[in-house]
């Protein structure tokens, strides 16, 4: 596919900034669609080898990349989501008509078409030059998407401090390629094979898995994303959860694919920081009271089982067991494309209800089914999937890391036999967590009766439905015929460093889910009989409706239900030293005939954000304050510094020390 | 047959880490001693001494099974209290860290190279040592303190059983010194100690520091 | 194949009425018929039902779709040495997966009612039911790894209990299947299932605003569990060897032998503080990593 034709493409937005407000969406969408079709098409022409357009329409040769499977399956991903948002911000975004002006949505839209475009470059360009700066155009149009509310100045904050550590991971990214530029004269990923077949592959991974890591969410680099990710428009943070924190995977997977020893040192790290980052992950997501937060701390933790399924790849190649290394990057590239199915789907739901109610606080929602039924359907069935429960798509990718892990314990060695066992028994733990985190979600903010009163709360129009509706049946596609889409994303497995034949391994993996297939496929079947069985017993007896029983009480309210707080605490009494929930009340007096006024507030902070980032910036700002004494205001002084500048240039290069 | 015994041990030490009443602890440690008492008949079956596999047998039957459980009822009529009411760990962390010391002692075992050591036995051993140190670390009171220790004495015994078969004689001066450290420390709670603190926290002993 | 599913079923019908009557015959009475329980899921079926205004279409749905869980994921459970209905490799993680997409929608049916007290069940049955999760896994793990197979009617075809230590593991695993079937179906010592008091339970209380046909299929979800379990016991404890008719004699035995000692248990034994509940279920995590470690011992890996 020809980069000048995407690039040209992403340049029709500027038309927005002169066309009236409602035109701009319509300008959006066309430009996404055009860049969509232009990179497939240029995914299908690697695919199939079939050329759709002609090769001397492009301008030169350089400009001609033909993306390899890795590139195309993420190509894929990233057109689906950004289409799907775009579409769902025509809803979200109508009510902000009135209050922003004309320049900002034009600037909103073109950022959109931007983080579109700059995604796929980073996919697709390898040459180190071209990768950084589609980067650095990913973090400064996603930074401008943030930004849309930045009037409120919790927004602001939050934006300045995601550009902050965005540019945090460029310089650690841009380190590593010039590491591996100093040893190989090549910059850019193609050095990086060269590269690790002679050096030690360790230290350099490191200081790319953190570059990326930052990008990615893994803990402890993870402390912008549950802040960004709230304050973010909903269609945003849709598309920075599905598919912009997918690049800091991509980035890793890369380097993965280069990998040549130390599988083992690689594959424990891996390992072991994947399965802390999706316990930590969950078990955070459980005590938020955001609904937002709960999402984006629901992110880390998905991404963390991804890492878990690479780093039980990387321990299939060193022990030598195909099925294990098989079976893990195939669960990894498998909940890669679930987890950006499910991850926009259930941000879109929490957008529209923040649309409708105005508030993101679960202890002021309840009640929503019965004046949303769509939003509250299509919510619990992405709530199902990410729990990875059967027979939607979360479950098969988590059965096909399940399958690695149990398929490979005879004959390992005692090391590796406790490392698969116990990770079986962590991610078995991850799964009840999520069923938490998520049954808590769903409950408290969807069901049950309303904590405030929802007068004005409308269901979302269709423009916001028909994106969840999308998502929806690729959830029930994946999750009944998983074949299909695994021999899809054959081709990019088959680019990691696998053991031996990789076709021995796949086998009894594809039977396994073949199986599955005809078994969810039963299940359904097994519902509509027992639904019918009822509807036929139902029929000649009397249904009534009536107030949820009270146990003789007579004046039940909605305030006596459980809220967030009360249903995460069994839980928080277990996790006290991990989590810290903090309560501000002022104690009541003694002796107190007639109560005052009080307060009662509960929060939880972030244990690693006041460990990483809060603590040692503010060491740091301490430090520089005492470089402020340079800083006097009288010129003359600041002339007096230029003076005694070029009098040391002058001693230095006359003792020839320059 | 002795791998029966020894899961059954590993169950009353994961108990131990989650009991609560005393009566619970008494009841666990004299079926350690039972358990202890098997296991050393079955091991010094073999060998033709007759008069330290009587020792041994009286040792551990009468003594850990019997004696010390006696002792430390008394002990209990003296105090007021009946259970642990205040932990310096909740029950749930101490059960954590006694399934990691679990984990670590199979570890370890698998690592020593020593001679012809029976390793069931050395990871027995060690997982009991463990328990008994996050016993005296989990809690704030005397008495699991008093547990804890007894606890690592029969770690301490299982470690001379599983090296029994290179220095026989190593079995006879690891019983003598549980008979000594025992009698010492029990009987001086029973008599003295227990008379004049009633289910005190340990740390009002830091107050004898200096 | 269908001979364990049905024999899973019909033991299913009996259950509960054996346990009934052992409680009944240990506090001094006689006790209703064996048969009572399921009469009363049968009366159930026909009775008409209220529903909560504040509850939605979950709420009408929700326990068809816990009861056809369960017997979906009875669908990969073998007998005799059989296969089962389907059987893959991975099936036993299909297997608890399926069982936590019944307990799931029951908790999200709960919520749906707005009630205090279905709240409280629902977050207790919640943090109960991930407790449990990592020892079935570690279960299921052991035996992956001695028999070097991923299916539950492969696993059950090699896993012989006559020799070796192969008992002592049989033993442990009972237990440890006991002790997880008292958890799952909310019996003592986690749950009451007399009382109806918001206090003591933790599944009851999730089912208090059901009636008429759906609270028929919840009584019969709990019903199914424990037949389900049986035939895992049983799977567990008798050599896949032996002829059909022994078979099914044995499978019988363990129902009888499982129900009186659910009945005795629950006669006999206060429920556990409801804080202390949490380091209980560890402890079946606890004694799957001590059946891991005799495992080890027995495969060579050490020693």
């Amino acid at each position: 596919m020809n980069i000048s034709f995407l690039l040209s493409a992403a340049f029709l937005p500027l038309f927005s900034f002169i066309l009236p407000k409602g035109r701009h969406f319509a300008i959006t969408i066309t430009t996404q669609l055009l860049v969509a079709f232009i990179s497939i098409a240029g995914v299908f022409t690697a695919y199939s080898g079939v050329s759709l357009f002609d090769s001397h329409f492009g301008i030169g040769g350089d400009l001609n990349i033909v993306p390899d499977a890795i590139s195309g399956f993420f190509i894929l991903i990233i057109n689906l989501v950004c289409l799907l948002t775009t579409a769902y911000s025509q809803g979200y975004l109508a009510p902000y008509f009135s209050t922003k002006g004309k320049t900002e949505m034009a600037l909103h839209a073109l950022s959109l078409v931007w983080l579109q475009v700059s995604m796929i470059l980073v996919v697709t360009l390898k040459d180190g030059f071209g990768f950084l700066a589609s980067w650095e155009a990913m973090t400064i149009s996603s930074f401008i998407l943030v930004m849309f509310e930045a009037n409120k100045r919790e927004t602001f904050k939050v934006g300045i401090s995601y550009l902050m550590q965005m540019h945090v991971g460029f310089f650690f990214i841009l380190a590593g390629f010039v590491m591996a530029y100093g040893k190989t004269k090549v910059f850019g990923f193609e050095a990086l094979t060269e590269y690790f077949a002679l050096n030690s592959n360790v230290p350099l991974f490191l200081i790319f898995f953190v570059g990326f890591g930052l990008k990615a969410g893994f803990v402890p680099l993870h402390t912008w994303l549950p802040n960004a990710h709230p304050a973010a428009p909903s269609h945003v943070s849709a598309v920075m959860s599905g598919v912009m924190i997918k690049m800091g995977l991509y980035g890793l997977v890369r380097v993965l694919c280069s990998i040549q020893s130390s599988f083992f040192e690689i594959g424990i790290i891996l390992l072991s920081v994947s399965l802390l980052t999706s316990i930590w992950g969950v078990v955070s997501a459980i005590v938020q009271k955001d609904l937002k937060k709960v999402l984006a701390y629901s992110s880390i933790e998905n991404i963390g089982i991804v890492g878990i399924g690479l780093g039980l790849g990387f321990l299939g190649i060193h022990t030598g067991f195909s099925s294990l290394s098989y079976c893990g990057f195939a669960g990894a590239i498998l909940h890669i494309l679930n987890h950006a199915i499910f991850k926009p789907l259930l941000f879109m739901g929490a957008g529209s209800v923040y649309a409708a109610t105005h508030t993101r606080n679960m202890n002021e929602l309840g009640g929503l089914s019965h004046k949303m039924p769509y939003t509250t359907t299509l919510f619990i069935i992405g709530s199902i999937s990410i729990c990875g429960l059967p027979p939607f798509n979360g479950f098969i990718s988590e059965l096909v890391i399940y399958l690695g892990m149990f398929q490979n314990l005879a004959g390992q060695s005692l090391r590796e036999i406790i490392m698969l066992i116990s990770s079986s028994m962590l991610l078995a733990l991850v799964g009840g967590l999520a069923i938490f985190a998520f049954s808590k979600a769903v409950g408290i903010a969807f069901l049950g009766a309303p904590r405030k009163p929802l007068d004005n709360v409308k269901e979302a129009g269709p423009w916001m439905l028909m994106p969840q509706l999308v998502l929806v049946l690729l959830i029930v596609l994946i999750g009944i015929f998983p074949k299909l889409f695994l021999n899809a994303i054959a081709p990019a497995i088959d680019m990691f460093p696998l053991v031996g034949n990789g076709q021995v391994a796949v086998e009894p993996m594809l039977a396994s889910l073949g199986e599955v297939s005809w078994i969810s496929l039963t299940f359904f079947l097994g519902i509509a009989v027992v639904l019918f069985i009822r509807s036929k017993a139902q029929q000649d007896v009397v249904i009534s409706q009536g107030p949820t029983w009270g146990c003789g009480y007579t004046a039940v309210g909605s305030e006596q239900q459980y809220t967030s707080t009360s249903y995460s605490d069994s839980f928080v009494s277990l996790a006290k030293p991990i989590v810290k929930v903090s309560k501000e009340f002022e104690p009541l007096e003694e002796c107190d005939f007639f109560p005052q006024q009080g307060s009662f507030k509960t929060g939880s902070n972030d244990l690693f954000e006041d460990m990483v980032t809060v603590h040692p910036t503010n060491r740091l700002a301490k430090l520089i304050k005492r470089a402020a004494i340079l800083q006097t205001g009288y010129v003359q002084h600041y002339v007096l510094y230029a003076l005694l500048f070029i009098l040391s240039i002058l001693v230095l290069t006359y003792f020839k020390l320059l | 047959m002795n791998i029966v015994i020894i899961v059954l041990f590993g169950v009353t030490l994961m108990y131990v880490s989650v009991a609560e009443r005393f009566d619970t602890y008494v009841k666990l440690v004299a079926i350690q001693g039972i358990l202890l008492f098997f296991l050393a008949f079955s091991e010094l079956s073999g060998s033709k001494d007759m008069a330290s596999l009587v020792f041994v047998v009286t040792e551990t039957l009468v003594f850990k099974a019997i004696a010390v459980p006696l002792l430390l009822r008394s002990i209990i009529k003296k105090m007021r209290v009946a259970k642990v009411h205040t932990k310096a760990l909740p029950a749930f962390y101490s059960l954590l860290l006694v399934l990691f010391a679990m984990g670590v002692s199979v570890v370890l075992a698998d690592m020593l190279k020593i001679g012809r050591i029976e390793k069931t036995f050395m990871i027995a051993a060690l997982f009991t040592v463990f328990t008994g140190l996050i016993l005296v670390i989990a809690h704030k009171k005397i008495f699991p303190h008093l547990v804890g220790f007894l606890v690592l004495e029969n770690g301490v015994f299982m470690f001379s059983l599983a090296v029994g078969s290179e220095m026989p004689f190593l079995v006879n001066s690891g019983i003598l010194l549980d008979l000594f450290a025992s009698v010492l420390i029990l009987g001086l709670f029973a008599s003295r100690i227990g008379k004049r603190l009633n289910d005190p926290n340990v740390e009002e002993l830091s107050t004898l520091k200096d | 194949m269908m001979v364990g599913y049905l024999l899973m079923l019909i033991s299913s019908i009996f259950f509960l009425g054996i346990v009934n009557r052992i409680k009944s015959i240990a506090s001094g009475r006689k006790g209703s018929s064996v048969l009572q329980p399921f009469r009363d899921v049968l009366k159930l079926f026909k009775k008409g039902a209220v529903y909560s205004e504040t509850s939605s279409l979950l709420f009408r749905v929700a326990p068809t779709v816990a009861i056809v869980a369960v017997l979906t994921s009875m669908l990969v459970v073998p007998f005799a040495g059989g296969n089962a209905v389907f059987s893959f490799s991975g099936d036993f993680v299909f297997f608890a997966y399926m069982l936590a997409l019944g307990r799931f929608t029951m908790i999200i049916a709960a919520l749906d009612t707005g009630s205090s007290f279905e709240g409280m069940g629902a977050n207790r049955e919640t943090l109960y039911g991930l407790l449990v999760e990592p020892a079935f896994f570690v279960m299921m793990g052991v035996l992956a790894m001695i028999t070097g197979l991923t299916s539950f009617t492969e696993i059950f075809k090699a896993f012989n209990t006559i020799g070796d230590y192969s008992l002592l593991l049989g033993l442990l695993f009972s237990y440890l299947v006991i002790l997880i079937a008292m958890v799952e179906n909310s019996r003592l010592p986690v749950d009451d299932p007399k009382t109806h008091l918001e206090l003591t339970m933790v599944h009851e209380v999730m089912i208090l605003d059901n009636s008429g046909f759906d609270l028929g299929l919840i009584h019969l979800t709990t019903f199914l569990k424990f037949g389900l379990y049986s035939m895992i016991l049983t799977n567990l404890l008798v050599p896949p060897t032996w002829a059909i008719g022994y078979q099914v004699v044995c499978f019988t035995a363990v129902v009888a032998v499982f129900s009186v000692l659910v009945g005795l248990l629950e006669s006999f034994r206060a429920r556990n503080k409801m804080g202390k509940n949490p380091p209980y279920l560890l402890t079946l995590t606890a004694l799957g990593l001590l059946g891991l470690i005799v495992a080890l011992l027995i495969i060579q890996k050490i020693a």
